[in-house]
């Protein structure tokens, strides 16, 4: 789900800033409202979860990859706020350090892997707090929602062409790049959604002794 | 507290599995011949744009892929921590 520069319009970069960085402030304000001796170590373990498991690359049918995020088990365990700046910090160090996804992009990025994973997989588990599957659901639901962001703003692209109609930036519409996000996430989603159950089930069982 | 370390622990050492499970690049992060060769042109702002990331596609000059991975790995969890504890020193001074 990350976006090299050059993928995306300027429109849509100054876009998705301006839409980003307020809400990147005031996520920042709940971060620091929470960061204290024991969140601290826990928040930034799960942040490093969820850069490590993006390095694992499922194959998914049509010769295509993806992975899983972890934004929806951060979610879970402090609330959407902290987790979409978390997975932002984690966005900007992919970007920066590895140039997973263009600085360009990050706001999209953070928008649908951040934002939107974050509050769908915060509300799913919250309906459904009293299954024991609560966490797998959420995890699987909230990264496809993500993914149809993604493509979505890709799709979008498209529509910037230059004088021939030849498109300048991402050149595949949204007919095609919003099934081929989400179908491939329908699968992904299951490691998205097992790991979120695992290592929620994981760590809960540890709280309670 | 300590479990989040173990799983931590154990998925860093599993990482070159990632690398393992597929050549393919993720749907829309292909490599620019896929678009000459799809679309028979790359498209402009595409063809411009240059990656100046240091450990471009988590690989290390001079090492190969597996222990570029894992340092590449190391890198990240250590910039993750760093970028807690700093912003507690930060908001405890501040």
């Amino acid at each position: 789900m990350h976006i090299a520069d050059g993928y995306l319009s300027p429109q849509t970069v100054i876009a998705s800033y301006a839409l980003a960085i307020p809400l990147w402030v005031y996520a920042f304000k709940k971060l620091k409202a929470e960061l204290n001796e024991e969140t601290l170590p826990k928040l930034a373990a799960l942040s490093a979860l969820s850069f490590i498991i993006m390095m694992f690359n499922i194959p998914v049918p049509g010769g295509s990859s993806a992975h899983a995020v972890g934004t929806a088990l951060l979610a879970i365990l402090f609330g959407p706020w902290v987790a979409f700046i978390a997975i932002s910090m984690v966005l900007l160090i992919q970007a920066l350090v590895f140039g997973d996804g263009g600085i360009t992009a990050i706001p999209v990025e953070a928008l649908a892997m951040g934002f939107v994973e974050a509050f769908v997989a915060y509300f799913i588990f919250n309906a459904l707090k009293k299954y024991k599957f609560a966490p797998f659901v959420a995890g699987y639901i909230s990264i496809i929602a993500a993914a149809f962001v993604i493509g979505l703003v890709l799709g979008l692209q498209a529509n910037f062409t230059d004088e021939s109609g030849k498109p300048l930036y991402f050149p595949f519409g949204i007919t095609i790049a919003v099934p081929a996000m989400v179908l491939e996430h329908l699968l992904v989603g299951l490691a998205e959604g097992i790991f979120t159950q695992v290592v929620y089930t994981f760590l809960q069982k540890e709280q309670k002794k | 507290m300590k479990r989040i370390y173990i799983i931590l622990v154990a998925l860093l050492a599993l990482v070159p599995i990632g690398l393992y499970l597929t050549d393919a690049p993720a749907w829309g992060e292909w490599d620019n011949s896929y678009y000459q060769k799809t679309l028979g042109f790359i498209p402009k702002s595409i063809e411009n744009a240059t990656s100046t990331a240091l450990f471009s596609d988590y690989s290390i000059k001079g090492l190969g892929d597996v222990p570029s991975y894992y340092i590449s790995a190391l890198i990240g969890i250590i910039l993750i921590f760093a970028f807690f504890y700093l912003l507690k020193k930060f908001i405890k001074n501040g």
